[in-house]
Protein backbone atom coordinates (compact mmCIF):
# COMPACT_ATOMS: atom_id res chain seq x y z
CA UNK A 1 0.00 0.00 0.00
CA UNK A 2 2.61 2.69 -0.57
CA UNK A 3 1.49 3.67 -3.76
CA UNK A 4 2.06 7.33 -2.86
CA UNK A 5 2.62 10.79 -4.49
CA UNK A 6 6.30 11.39 -4.20
CA UNK A 7 5.18 14.63 -4.32
CA UNK A 8 6.42 17.35 -1.90
CA UNK A 9 3.49 19.05 -0.15
CA UNK A 10 2.10 21.81 2.74
CA UNK A 11 5.11 23.07 4.49
CA UNK A 12 6.04 21.29 7.68
CA UNK A 13 3.53 22.65 10.55
CA UNK A 14 4.55 22.80 14.13
CA UNK A 15 1.24 23.79 14.90
CA UNK A 16 -0.25 20.36 14.22
CA UNK A 17 0.84 19.00 17.60
CA UNK A 18 -2.26 20.67 19.35
CA UNK A 19 -3.69 20.18 22.99
CA UNK A 20 -2.46 17.52 25.44
CA UNK A 21 -0.50 16.25 22.67
CA UNK A 22 3.58 16.07 22.95
CA UNK A 23 5.48 14.34 20.56
CA UNK A 24 8.83 13.13 21.06
CA UNK A 25 11.76 10.66 19.74
CA UNK A 26 11.87 7.76 21.30
CA UNK A 27 13.77 4.52 20.46
CA UNK A 28 15.43 6.06 17.78
CA UNK A 29 12.27 6.46 15.71
CA UNK A 30 12.22 9.64 13.34
CA UNK A 31 10.16 12.06 14.20
CA UNK A 32 8.13 14.87 12.11
CA UNK A 33 10.80 17.04 11.33
CA UNK A 34 13.13 14.23 10.68
CA UNK A 35 10.92 12.37 8.99
CA UNK A 36 11.50 13.67 5.83
CA UNK A 37 15.11 13.36 5.89
CA UNK A 38 14.25 9.58 6.52
CA UNK A 39 16.01 6.75 4.93
CA UNK A 40 12.80 5.98 3.44
CA UNK A 41 11.80 7.34 0.77
CA UNK A 42 12.34 6.23 -2.42
CA UNK A 43 10.70 3.23 -3.33
CA UNK A 44 7.66 4.67 -0.37
CA UNK A 45 7.28 8.03 -2.53
CA UNK A 46 7.14 11.11 -0.01
CA UNK A 47 7.25 10.50 3.65
CA UNK A 48 4.35 10.70 6.12
CA UNK A 49 4.11 13.98 8.25
CA UNK A 50 2.23 13.25 10.84
CA UNK A 51 0.66 14.52 14.30
CA UNK A 52 -1.67 13.38 16.44
CA UNK A 53 -4.71 15.27 17.90
CA UNK A 54 -7.76 15.03 20.04
CA UNK A 55 -6.49 12.07 22.24
CA UNK A 56 -8.26 11.26 25.22
CA UNK A 57 -8.87 7.97 27.07
CA UNK A 58 -12.50 7.70 28.34
CA UNK A 59 -12.02 6.79 32.43
CA UNK A 60 -13.40 3.27 32.84
CA UNK A 61 -15.82 2.26 34.67
CA UNK A 62 -14.35 -0.39 36.74
CA UNK A 63 -11.28 -1.82 36.49
CA UNK A 64 -8.72 -1.91 34.21
CA UNK A 65 -10.43 -2.16 30.72
CA UNK A 66 -10.24 1.56 29.06
CA UNK A 67 -10.83 2.54 25.37
CA UNK A 68 -8.66 5.27 23.80
CA UNK A 69 -9.30 7.59 20.80
CA UNK A 70 -7.12 9.47 18.77
CA UNK A 71 -6.82 11.11 15.78
CA UNK A 72 -3.16 11.04 13.41
CA UNK A 73 -3.47 13.32 10.61
CA UNK A 74 -1.28 12.81 8.00
CA UNK A 75 0.62 15.79 5.69
CA UNK A 76 2.56 13.66 3.69
CA UNK A 77 2.64 9.92 2.41
CA UNK A 78 0.64 7.60 3.34
CA UNK A 79 2.15 5.52 6.67
CA UNK A 80 0.90 2.62 8.71
CA UNK A 81 0.36 2.61 12.86
CA UNK A 82 1.61 -0.92 13.57
CA UNK A 83 1.79 -0.86 17.20
CA UNK A 84 0.63 1.11 20.21
CA UNK A 85 2.23 0.69 23.55
CA UNK A 86 2.66 2.36 27.16
CA UNK A 87 5.29 2.34 29.92
CA UNK A 88 1.80 2.65 32.22
CA UNK A 89 0.12 -0.25 30.61
CA UNK A 90 0.68 -3.92 29.78
CA UNK A 91 -1.36 -4.55 26.66
CA UNK A 92 -2.56 -2.03 24.10
CA UNK A 93 -4.50 -3.77 20.88
CA UNK A 94 -6.23 -1.99 18.35
CA UNK A 95 -9.55 -3.00 17.90
CA UNK A 96 -12.55 -1.93 15.66
CA UNK A 97 -16.35 -2.30 17.41
CA UNK A 98 -18.40 -4.03 14.63
CA UNK A 99 -22.53 -3.90 15.21
CA UNK A 100 -22.25 -6.37 17.76
CA UNK A 101 -18.70 -7.51 19.16
CA UNK A 102 -14.92 -5.96 18.45
CA UNK A 103 -12.34 -7.07 16.40
CA UNK A 104 -8.46 -6.95 16.72
CA UNK A 105 -6.84 -5.82 13.80
CA UNK A 106 -2.88 -6.02 13.01
CA UNK A 107 -2.69 -2.19 12.30
CA UNK A 108 -4.03 0.74 10.51
CA UNK A 109 -3.76 2.52 7.70
CA UNK A 110 -2.87 6.44 7.47
CA UNK A 111 -4.14 7.64 4.22
CA UNK A 112 -1.82 9.82 2.45
CA UNK A 113 -3.46 13.36 3.52
CA UNK A 114 -6.04 12.15 5.30
CA UNK A 115 -6.25 10.94 9.02
CA UNK A 116 -6.39 7.71 10.99
CA UNK A 117 -9.26 8.65 12.95
CA UNK A 118 -10.23 6.85 16.01
CA UNK A 119 -13.80 6.89 17.65
CA UNK A 120 -16.48 5.80 19.76
CA UNK A 121 -18.32 2.80 18.50
CA UNK A 122 -15.54 2.25 15.91
CA UNK A 123 -11.95 2.01 15.87
CA UNK A 124 -10.47 2.14 19.21
CA UNK A 125 -7.65 1.42 21.63
CA UNK A 126 -7.89 -1.41 23.81
CA UNK A 127 -5.87 -0.77 27.43
CA UNK A 128 -5.78 -2.92 29.89
CA UNK A 129 -3.31 -4.11 32.91
CA UNK A 130 -2.76 -0.07 34.44
CA UNK A 131 -0.13 0.39 36.41
CA UNK A 132 -1.75 2.66 38.56
CA UNK A 133 -5.59 2.45 38.49
CA UNK A 134 -6.26 5.59 36.30
CA UNK A 135 -7.94 8.98 37.73
CA UNK A 136 -9.10 11.94 35.81
CA UNK A 137 -6.75 13.99 34.86
CA UNK A 138 -4.25 11.27 34.44
CA UNK A 139 -2.21 11.24 31.54
CA UNK A 140 -1.07 7.76 29.85
CA UNK A 141 1.85 7.84 27.50
CA UNK A 142 1.06 6.38 24.22
CA UNK A 143 3.98 5.08 22.34
CA UNK A 144 2.52 4.98 18.49
CA UNK A 145 4.88 2.97 16.27
CA UNK A 146 4.47 3.73 12.32
CA UNK A 147 5.84 1.77 9.50
CA UNK A 148 7.64 4.33 8.19
CA UNK A 149 7.65 7.13 10.91
CA UNK A 150 9.27 5.43 13.85
CA UNK A 151 7.61 6.37 17.06
CA UNK A 152 5.16 9.30 18.33
CA UNK A 153 4.98 9.42 21.75
CA UNK A 154 1.95 10.82 23.14
CA UNK A 155 0.85 12.17 26.36
CA UNK A 156 -3.14 10.94 26.57
CA UNK A 157 -5.40 12.82 29.30
CA UNK A 158 -7.95 10.56 31.21
CA UNK A 159 -11.31 12.01 30.60
CA UNK A 160 -14.43 11.74 31.74
CA UNK A 161 -16.51 8.48 30.82
CA UNK A 162 -18.84 10.28 28.54
CA UNK A 163 -16.13 13.23 27.06
CA UNK A 164 -16.17 13.53 23.46
CA UNK A 165 -13.12 15.69 21.68
CA UNK A 166 -14.79 19.59 21.05
CA UNK A 167 -16.70 19.91 24.23
CA UNK A 168 -15.25 21.08 27.64
CA UNK B 1 -26.16 20.70 11.16
CA UNK B 2 -23.91 17.86 10.52
CA UNK B 3 -24.62 15.44 13.29
CA UNK B 4 -28.61 15.54 12.93
CA UNK B 5 -27.25 14.46 9.21
CA UNK B 6 -25.89 11.33 10.75
CA UNK B 7 -28.37 10.69 13.34
CA UNK B 8 -30.90 11.01 10.55
CA UNK B 9 -28.81 8.76 8.31
CA UNK B 10 -28.50 6.19 11.13
CA UNK B 11 -32.02 5.87 11.52
CA UNK B 12 -33.20 5.47 8.55
CA UNK B 13 -30.23 2.36 8.16
CA UNK B 14 -32.04 0.98 10.72
CA UNK B 15 -35.56 1.44 9.93
CA UNK B 16 -34.71 -0.56 7.10
CA UNK B 17 -32.33 -3.05 9.20
CA UNK B 18 -35.69 -3.53 11.10
CA UNK B 19 -37.41 -5.39 8.76
CA UNK B 20 -35.05 -7.89 8.50
CA UNK B 21 -33.93 -8.41 12.14
CA UNK B 22 -32.03 -5.87 13.00
CA UNK B 23 -29.45 -6.27 11.73
CA UNK B 24 -27.92 -2.64 12.55
CA UNK B 25 -25.09 -2.93 9.87
CA UNK B 26 -24.83 1.21 10.49
CA UNK B 27 -23.79 0.99 13.57
CA UNK B 28 -20.12 1.61 13.31
CA UNK B 29 -20.02 4.47 11.56
CA UNK B 30 -18.91 7.08 13.17
CA UNK B 31 -17.71 10.28 11.29
CA UNK B 32 -18.70 11.11 8.26
CA UNK B 33 -21.59 13.61 8.32
CA UNK B 34 -22.36 13.64 4.69
CA UNK B 35 -24.48 10.20 2.40
CA UNK B 36 -27.34 8.56 2.95
CA UNK B 37 -29.63 10.75 4.99
CA UNK B 38 -32.67 9.40 2.86
CA UNK B 39 -35.45 7.71 4.77
CA UNK B 40 -36.98 10.22 7.04
CA UNK B 41 -40.33 8.96 7.43
CA UNK B 42 -40.52 7.32 10.74
CA UNK B 43 -38.80 10.09 12.10
CA UNK B 44 -41.62 12.62 11.39
CA UNK B 45 -44.46 10.62 12.61
CA UNK B 46 -43.03 11.02 16.31
CA UNK B 47 -42.23 12.90 19.06
CA UNK B 48 -38.86 10.85 19.47
CA UNK B 49 -35.76 11.41 18.08
CA UNK B 50 -34.84 7.74 18.71
CA UNK B 51 -36.48 5.44 16.04
CA UNK B 52 -39.93 4.56 16.32
CA UNK B 53 -40.19 0.60 15.94
CA UNK B 54 -42.84 -1.12 13.35
CA UNK B 55 -42.69 -4.38 15.96
CA UNK B 56 -43.23 -3.88 19.66
CA UNK B 57 -41.57 -6.40 20.85
CA UNK B 58 -42.93 -7.63 24.21
CA UNK B 59 -40.68 -7.37 27.19
CA UNK B 60 -38.76 -10.41 27.55
CA UNK B 61 -39.69 -12.87 30.07
CA UNK B 62 -36.51 -12.94 31.96
CA UNK B 63 -35.36 -13.95 34.89
CA UNK B 64 -31.89 -12.98 36.39
CA UNK B 65 -30.02 -12.41 39.37
CA UNK B 66 -29.65 -8.29 40.35
CA UNK B 67 -26.74 -6.75 41.92
CA UNK B 68 -27.59 -7.17 45.32
CA UNK B 69 -27.92 -11.27 44.06
CA UNK B 70 -31.40 -11.61 44.57
CA UNK B 71 -33.48 -13.07 41.96
CA UNK B 72 -35.08 -10.07 39.66
CA UNK B 73 -38.17 -11.21 37.29
CA UNK B 74 -37.84 -8.15 33.93
CA UNK B 75 -41.66 -8.41 33.67
CA UNK B 76 -42.72 -8.42 36.57
CA UNK B 77 -40.62 -6.52 38.00
CA UNK B 78 -40.60 -3.16 35.56
CA UNK B 79 -44.10 -3.78 35.38
CA UNK B 80 -45.85 -0.52 34.07
CA UNK B 81 -42.79 1.57 33.94
CA UNK B 82 -40.58 2.45 31.18
CA UNK B 83 -37.82 0.70 30.54
CA UNK B 84 -34.65 1.02 28.64
CA UNK B 85 -33.29 -2.04 27.97
CA UNK B 86 -29.13 -3.03 26.85
CA UNK B 87 -27.60 -5.94 26.45
CA UNK B 88 -23.95 -5.77 26.96
CA UNK B 89 -20.72 -6.75 29.00
CA UNK B 90 -18.11 -4.83 31.54
CA UNK B 91 -14.84 -5.78 30.18
CA UNK B 92 -15.95 -3.96 26.57
CA UNK B 93 -14.13 -0.74 26.89
CA UNK B 94 -16.15 0.99 24.01
CA UNK B 95 -19.59 0.51 23.17
CA UNK B 96 -21.05 -0.72 26.21
CA UNK B 97 -19.74 2.06 28.64
CA UNK B 98 -19.79 4.99 26.23
CA UNK B 99 -23.92 4.26 25.66
CA UNK B 100 -24.43 3.32 29.35
CA UNK B 101 -22.24 6.46 30.65
CA UNK B 102 -24.70 8.34 27.96
CA UNK B 103 -27.73 7.46 29.07
CA UNK B 104 -26.43 8.02 32.79
CA UNK B 105 -25.69 11.88 31.87
CA UNK B 106 -29.15 12.05 30.17
CA UNK B 107 -30.55 10.64 33.17
CA UNK B 108 -29.06 13.64 35.67
CA UNK B 109 -30.50 16.27 34.08
CA UNK B 110 -33.75 14.59 34.40
CA UNK B 111 -35.82 15.91 37.95
CA UNK B 112 -35.90 13.08 40.39
CA UNK B 113 -39.92 12.43 40.06
CA UNK B 114 -38.90 11.90 35.58
CA UNK B 115 -36.33 9.77 37.20
CA UNK B 116 -37.63 7.48 39.38
CA UNK B 117 -39.81 6.94 36.44
CA UNK B 118 -37.48 5.03 33.85
CA UNK B 119 -35.85 1.88 34.40
CA UNK B 120 -32.10 1.62 32.91
CA UNK B 121 -31.54 -2.14 32.55
CA UNK B 122 -28.18 -3.32 31.60
CA UNK B 123 -27.86 -7.09 30.85
CA UNK B 124 -24.74 -9.21 31.26
CA UNK B 125 -24.02 -10.95 27.65
CA UNK B 126 -20.97 -12.17 29.52
CA UNK B 127 -22.46 -13.85 33.11
CA UNK B 128 -19.27 -15.68 34.06
CA UNK B 129 -17.18 -12.47 34.63
CA UNK B 130 -19.93 -10.24 35.34
CA UNK B 131 -20.85 -10.56 38.72
CA UNK B 132 -23.70 -9.10 40.75
CA UNK B 133 -20.63 -7.06 42.19
CA UNK B 134 -18.45 -6.25 39.21
CA UNK B 135 -21.81 -5.34 37.57
CA UNK B 136 -22.44 -3.20 40.58
CA UNK B 137 -19.26 -1.37 40.45
CA UNK B 138 -19.49 -0.91 37.08
CA UNK B 139 -23.03 0.26 36.59
CA UNK B 140 -22.11 2.37 39.60
CA UNK B 141 -20.29 4.99 37.28
CA UNK B 142 -23.15 5.38 34.87
CA UNK B 143 -25.86 5.55 37.33
CA UNK B 144 -26.18 4.08 40.86
CA UNK B 145 -30.05 3.35 40.42
CA UNK B 146 -29.18 1.40 36.94
CA UNK B 147 -30.37 -2.10 37.26
CA UNK B 148 -27.36 -4.62 36.49
CA UNK B 149 -29.02 -8.64 35.41
CA UNK B 150 -26.78 -11.58 35.00
CA UNK B 151 -26.95 -15.55 35.16
CA UNK B 152 -27.72 -17.84 32.50
CA UNK B 153 -26.32 -17.43 29.54
CA UNK B 154 -28.54 -19.45 27.65
CA UNK B 155 -31.89 -17.35 29.18
CA UNK B 156 -30.09 -14.12 28.48
CA UNK B 157 -29.55 -15.38 24.76
CA UNK B 158 -33.42 -16.18 24.39
CA UNK B 159 -34.13 -12.84 25.59
CA UNK B 160 -32.15 -11.11 23.21
CA UNK B 161 -33.34 -12.91 20.37
CA UNK B 162 -37.21 -12.23 21.26
CA UNK B 163 -35.86 -8.57 20.89
CA UNK B 164 -33.83 -9.07 17.76
CA UNK B 165 -30.99 -8.91 19.07
CA UNK B 166 -28.36 -11.68 18.24
CA UNK B 167 -26.00 -12.76 21.11
CA UNK B 168 -23.35 -15.38 20.69
CA UNK B 169 -21.51 -17.21 23.13
CA UNK B 170 -18.09 -15.14 24.18
CA UNK B 171 -14.89 -16.51 21.97
CA UNK B 172 -11.59 -17.16 23.45
CA UNK B 173 -8.60 -15.38 21.50
CA UNK B 174 -5.56 -16.88 20.70
CA UNK B 175 -3.69 -14.55 22.97
CA UNK B 176 -6.53 -15.63 26.20
CA UNK B 177 -8.12 -12.64 26.04
CA UNK B 178 -12.09 -13.07 25.82
CA UNK B 179 -14.48 -11.24 23.52
CA UNK B 180 -18.05 -11.41 23.83
CA UNK B 181 -21.16 -10.31 22.12
CA UNK B 182 -22.96 -6.85 23.08
CA UNK B 183 -26.51 -5.47 21.60
CA UNK B 184 -25.75 -2.71 18.95
CA UNK B 185 -29.06 -1.10 20.50
CA UNK B 186 -31.15 0.02 23.91
CA UNK B 187 -34.82 -0.55 23.65
CA UNK B 188 -37.29 1.70 25.17
CA UNK B 189 -40.29 -0.16 26.85
CA UNK B 190 -43.11 2.08 27.49
CA UNK B 191 -45.24 2.14 30.43
CA UNK B 192 -48.59 1.74 28.63
CA UNK B 193 -48.37 -1.77 27.62
CA UNK B 194 -44.77 -2.72 28.49
CA UNK B 195 -43.99 -2.91 24.47
CA UNK B 196 -40.48 -1.72 23.08
CA UNK B 197 -41.47 1.28 20.96
CA UNK B 198 -38.33 3.01 20.28
CA UNK B 199 -35.04 1.87 19.49
CA UNK B 200 -31.42 3.82 19.97
CA UNK B 201 -28.17 2.72 18.17
CA UNK B 202 -24.90 2.48 20.23
CA UNK B 203 -23.88 5.31 18.06
CA UNK B 204 -26.70 7.99 19.45
CA UNK B 205 -25.72 10.89 20.39
CA UNK B 206 -26.22 12.25 24.07
CA UNK B 207 -28.78 15.02 23.51
CA UNK B 208 -30.97 12.69 21.74
CA UNK B 209 -31.35 10.48 25.01
CA UNK B 210 -31.83 13.76 26.64
CA UNK B 211 -34.30 14.80 24.49
CA UNK B 212 -36.10 11.52 24.26
CA UNK B 213 -35.91 10.37 28.24
CA UNK B 214 -38.36 13.60 29.67
CA UNK B 215 -41.08 12.05 26.91
CA UNK B 216 -40.38 8.14 27.80
CA UNK B 217 -40.54 9.02 31.59
CA UNK B 218 -43.92 10.70 30.65
CA UNK B 219 -45.14 7.53 28.54
CA UNK B 220 -45.91 9.21 25.31
CA UNK B 221 -46.77 7.02 22.86
CA UNK B 222 -44.14 6.89 20.12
Amino acid sequence: MSATAGRATLGFRRTALTGAVLATALGGGALLAACGAGGQDGAAGGPARLSVADSYIPLPPAGGMAAGYLTVRNDGGQDQLVKVTSPGAESITMHRSTPSRMEQVGSLDVPAHGALQFSRGGTHLMIMGWQKAPVLGDELELDLTFAKSGTISVKVPVKELTYRPGQS
Amino acid sequence: MPRTTRTTRLVGAVAVALAAALTLSACGSSGDGSGAAKVTQQKDATPYEGTKLTRNFEKPDLQLTDTSGQPFDLRKQTDGKTTLLFFGYTSCPDVCPTTMGDIGVAMKKLSPEERQKINVVFVSTDPQRDTPKVLRTWLDSMGSDFIGLTGDLEKVKAAAKSVGIMIEDPVVNPDGTVTSTHGAQVLAFLPSDDKAHVLYLSGTEVKTYEHDLPLLAKGVAA
